[in-house]
């Protein structure tokens, strides 16, 4: 069962991440974590009174400092909530930088990621054998002449049954492109803005839950009105250990790391819940990428047997 | 302006029907019924009327081939139904479907070296791709020229005779057909 959850969460990449990039975490002093008093007993049980989390007076969380200060629009206010009770309840209201979260949603460009997503790994394996590749067919079937009948000269030629395909598909055939890397910051910039501005999108101090029970996160869920498929996202791949078994039982509830988020992903589950150290992370990074001196080298064009 | 006709005709039709035309020239009526402010045309079929009756037919005149009721096929001597794959329906939300495009984004949300700045790509997490072929764009000549490329170092050539010998006689047959028998692309022409 542990190595099953193992598995789940921390993909060959994440550990190859781990090795090559060390990367110091930022982890958000939030005053939640400083002031909650819990009960820390093992409850397995959904239908036992879970213990009151004690909390001081509200908001604990009331300010986030926004990288590149944006100038010409208001930052978005979103609710911080929790995931330790079934019922919501909300810890704070924090800034959320317009240029990552209130960005005018392009359909065309979301579009566009999409199909790239589901393009640019295919490979079609479907062959066909050309005249020469059937078995067969080098003899002349007939005299040219005498017999009244039709000349040929292979019994695998195009117009004979059996015989070679002249224009059909040849394995492997590969449907890989690049899409440009602004149109791709773009989709990420799109979707998140569209998933805030739909009400589809949650922010939560951290995924710790209190039990492993697969209907607690059911009955969160239901109760908070998040939608049937639900996306977590943290900053650090390796999840705590009661959302990863409450989730494994249900298909759509998926957890994620920030550098897996991605276009198909934000669209296939229709509630997205970050974390607020992946908030940190995913501006930090948006806004890089939008901010940096080196813009065109990044975004040039994909050579092939360059990364 | 045709709707416009329409409907004056229709309130004309109307108004014939339903007006008495006692005591009044006939000429007068008709230039009342078509044209007079006092009159409104007032719509009175809906299509949700229609539908709520029941399913509205689809491709008038169409004959269905298939079965749509009655026994399935069977071999009268046996009198046991043919076979047929029960029909199971696919689950979107298995790890794979679920997880579908993760870490495509990896270059731009992934973590970056502090001084070079270099990410991982997502052409470097196709695993399922084979190896020679990930991040190749082009067609069948240019794809088949660099699997001889990646293959012919591992002695190809002796585990597998009759594959090398396809390859060469494939590529050589593209050479010969795109160069002698098609012409450029548009854009290569000086």
């Amino acid at each position: 069962m542990a190595t099953k959850i193992i598995n789940k969460t921390v993909t060959e990449l994440s550990l190859r991440i781990t090795r090559c990039f060390f990367v110091p975490s930022k982890t958000i002093q939030t005053n939640a974590t400083l002031f909650q008093e819990r009960l820390e007993t093992s409850i397995t049980n959904v239908e036992e009174q879970l213990p009151t989390t004690i909390r001081p007076p509200l908001p604990i969380i009331h300010s986030r400092k926004l990288a590149f200060p944006p100038k010409f629009k208001a930052p978005r206010q979103v609710w911080v909530s929790n995931m330790d009770t079934v019922e919501e309840e909300k810890l704070g209201l924090i800034d959320l930088h317009p240029e990552v979260f209130a960005e005018r949603p392009r359909v065309d460009i979301i579009h566009e990621n999409v199909r790239w997503q589901q393009l640019y790994r295919h490979v079609s394996y479907a062959n066909t054998k050309m005249r020469y590749e059937v078995r067969g067919g080098g003899k002349k079937p007939r005299q040219q002449k005498g017999s009244g009948r039709s000349r040929h000269g292979s019994i695998r030629s195009p117009i004979w049954r059996g015989g070679g395909i002249v224009h059909g598909p040849r394995s492997p055939t590969p449907y890989f492109y690049m899409l440009g890397f602004n149109t791709r910051l773009n989709g990420l910039r799109s979707t998140l803005s569209a998933k805030l501005a739909q009400d589809d999108l949650h922010i939560v101090d951290s995924l710790d839950i209190p039990t492993d029970d697969p209907s607690y996160l059911e009955k969160l869920v239901e109760e908070r009105g998040w939608g049937p498929a639900v996306l977590f996202v943290d900053d650090n791949d390796i999840m705590p250990l009661n959302i990863t078994a409450a989730s494994d039982s249900h298909g759509h509830y998926n957890l994620m790391p920030v550098y897996g988020l991605n276009v198909y992903s934000m669209l296939k589950h229709h509630t997205l819940v970050l974390t607020l150290a992946a908030v940190e992370r995913l501006e930090e990074r948006l806004l890089f990428h939008l901010n940096r001196n080196d813009a065109a080298s990044a975004g040039q064009k994909y050579r092939l047997d360059s990364v | 302006m045709t709707s416009l006709l329409g409907s004056m005709i229709s309130t004309l039709g109307m108004a014939l029907r339903y007006r008495p035309l006692i005591g009044v020239s006939s000429q007068v009526s008709k230039a009342n019924a078509l044209f007079n402010p006092e009159l409104t045309t007032v719509r009175f079929r809906y299509h949700a009327d229609k539908v709520a009756k029941g399913p509205v037919p689809r491709r008038h005149g169409y004959e269905e081939k298939l079965f749509q009721s009655g026994l399935l096929p069977r071999k009268v001597s046996v009198d046991k139904a043919l076979p047929m794959p029960t029909y199971k329906p696919k689950n979107s939300w298995n790890e794979k479907r679920a997880l579908f495009g993760q870490n495509d984004y990896i270059d731009i949300l992934g973590p970056s070296n502090e001084i070079s700045q270099k990410t991982l790509h997502p052409t470097q997490l196709l695993y399922h791709v084979p190896p020679w072929l990930r991040g190749v764009q082009g067609n069948e000549y240019q794809v088949l020229l660099r699997r001889r490329k990646f293959v012919q170092k591992k002695g190809y050539a002796l585990g597998h005779p009759t594959k090398w010998a396809t390859l060469n006689t494939r590529i050589k047959k593209l050479y010969t057909y795109l160069n002698h028998k098609t012409k450029s692309p548009f854009w290569k022409h000086s």
